[in-house]
């Protein structure tokens, strides 16, 4: 820790420059929320931090093109909750933004530093999975998209090179039909750190009875990765949304997922609350494309 | 560790100090410029009592590196004193009770001025949105949010 660095690039490419090579021990710092604490406290030593918080106007943005939504890396959970496209049509990442944190980490905190940090409590993680999220990583020779889905290796591990930075989470705006949706449980209301969260996205065929679509993501479904609850999905399938699909669908859930133990939480609990939180986001998401039809 | 200077606008007034990589913006505000009304509570973003304004945002100053913020504007307490909105959320807090040990008060009266001065009559609910994320130690809330309201009742007249 002694022998820290910092280096503040003016550009996005003399950041890729400065990492080409991989051959330092390097931090990438956008506002330092998650990083600055996790430094101080010895749990992550890296020699130079880089810092990319002042590449504002490459990276903070939130843009609709021809029905795909992109987000800078660097747009921050406030621009995200003020969003009004977010608010109108994509209420799983509004409801994540309004839970997150509080204001005064919302007003830094940003939407590329919540998903590279890759712990089991980030909250956007599990929504953008639930879009079906695609990360473009930048590096010196070029750049490259990758599904999010996937992208996790571990507990703060991902696939990202050393000599990348995210630049951009995007996905499709869900279309008619569609609704999205996201809780979260921690010990209280805000500043917490989420036990257990879940995303939504549902699509309904012609009937506004059928399911058509459904990604459920989750931290820890399986060991501490964040996924995608499979086979819960595929069984929601071409099924009727009713009180029996939605009993079965929980076993189906209990049945796949893996959640942990620790101090916070049992996993059984988790398990129950997981349960619970399908029922209320199967309810609340086929409702709103019954009501909005 | 290269220390580098930086140069930061607090309350007003241009200040440039040296820091090392990791001395934090609560660092510099409290050891360098004497802002002592910033506290220092749990050092993680988890408490919020060393909220201040960065760039007209409330900030936890505890989660922000000092040599990021060169050429950025700070606001603490000691440079609202002066303030008649600041006046009239102080003497509400007085009141009202609303200050116990005082540990989280002068976070909770930037939170509350940021919110006075943005909202003429806020509901119970943005009140508490926006003091949600300032532990007070005391528990002493709702005493906190009357002074609010009637600070902001105060500020329609």
């Amino acid at each position: 820790m002694s022998s820290l660095e910092l280096f503040s690039p003016t550009n996005l490419d003399d950041a890729l420059k400065f990492i080409q090579h991989e051959d330092k021990d390097v931090a990438i710092i956008a506002s330092g929320t998650d990083l600055i604490p996790r430094i101080r406290k010895r749990q992550v030593s890296p020699s130079v931090l880089v810092d990319i918080s002042s590449f504002q106007n490459d990276l903070r943005y939130i843009r609709n093109s021809g029905g795909v939504v992109s987000l800078g890396a660097l747009t921050t959970l406030t621009d995200v909750l003020e969003s009004p496209l977010v608010r109108d049509r994509l209420s799983a990442l509004h409801e994540a933004a309004e839970l997150f944190g509080a204001p005064q980490v919302r007003n830094v905190a940003t939407v590329g530093g919540n998903v590279c940090s890759a712990a089991s409590s980030e909250d956007l993680i599990p929504v953008f999975m639930a879009l079906g999220a695609q990360l473009k990583l930048v590096s010196a020779k070029g750049e490259r998209t990758v599904p999010l889905e996937g992208f996790f290796k571990g507990k703060r591990a991902t696939k990202m090179k050393p000599s990348e930075i995210l630049a951009e989470v995007s996905f499709e705006l869900p279309k008619g039909r569609s609704w999205t949706g996201f809780e979260k449980l921690g010990r209280r209301n805000m500043l917490i750190l989420s036990l257990v969260s879940m995303a939504l996205s549902l699509s309904m065929k012609e009937d506004l009875q059928t399911v058509s679509a459904a990604r459920i993501a989750m931290n820890r479904v399986s060991e501490r990765i964040p996924a995608l609850a499979v086979k819960t999905q595929e069984f929601l399938l071409g099924r009727k949304v009713s009180s029996e699909t939605i009993a079965q669908a929980q076993k189906v859930l209990a049945s796949e997922i893996a959640l942990t133990s620790d101090f916070r939480a049992s996993g059984p609990y988790r398990t129950e609350v997981a349960q619970v939180y399908l029922k209320r986001l199967l309810l609340r998401c086929s409702g709103r494309i019954r009501g909005s039809a | 560790m290269t220390k580098r200077v930086v140069t930061i606008n607090v309350n007003g007034t241009e200040h440039s100090v040296q820091v090392n990589p990791l001395d934090r913006l609560i660092d510099v505000l409290r050891d360098e410029l004497g802002a002592k009304s910033v506290k220092e509570g749990c050092g993680t973003g988890d408490c919020g009592i060393c909220a201040i304004l960065v760039d007209g945002k409330l900030v936890n100053s505890c989660l922000m590196l000092a040599a990021q913020c060169d050429g950025r504007r700070v606001l603490t307490l000691e440079g609202l004193l002066g303030d008649p909105t600041m006046k009239r959320v102080q003497e509400s807090f007085v009141v009202n009770n609303a200050a116990q040990c005082g540990f989280c008060t002068p976070a909770m009266l930037m939170a509350s001025w940021d919110l006075a001065r943005h909202s003429a009559n806020p509901t119970t609910d943005e009140i508490k949105v926006a003091i949600s994320g300032i532990l007070c130690r005391c528990t002493g809330y709702y005493q906190i949010i009357d002074s609010v309201h009637q600070a902001c009742g105060e500020s329609k007249r």
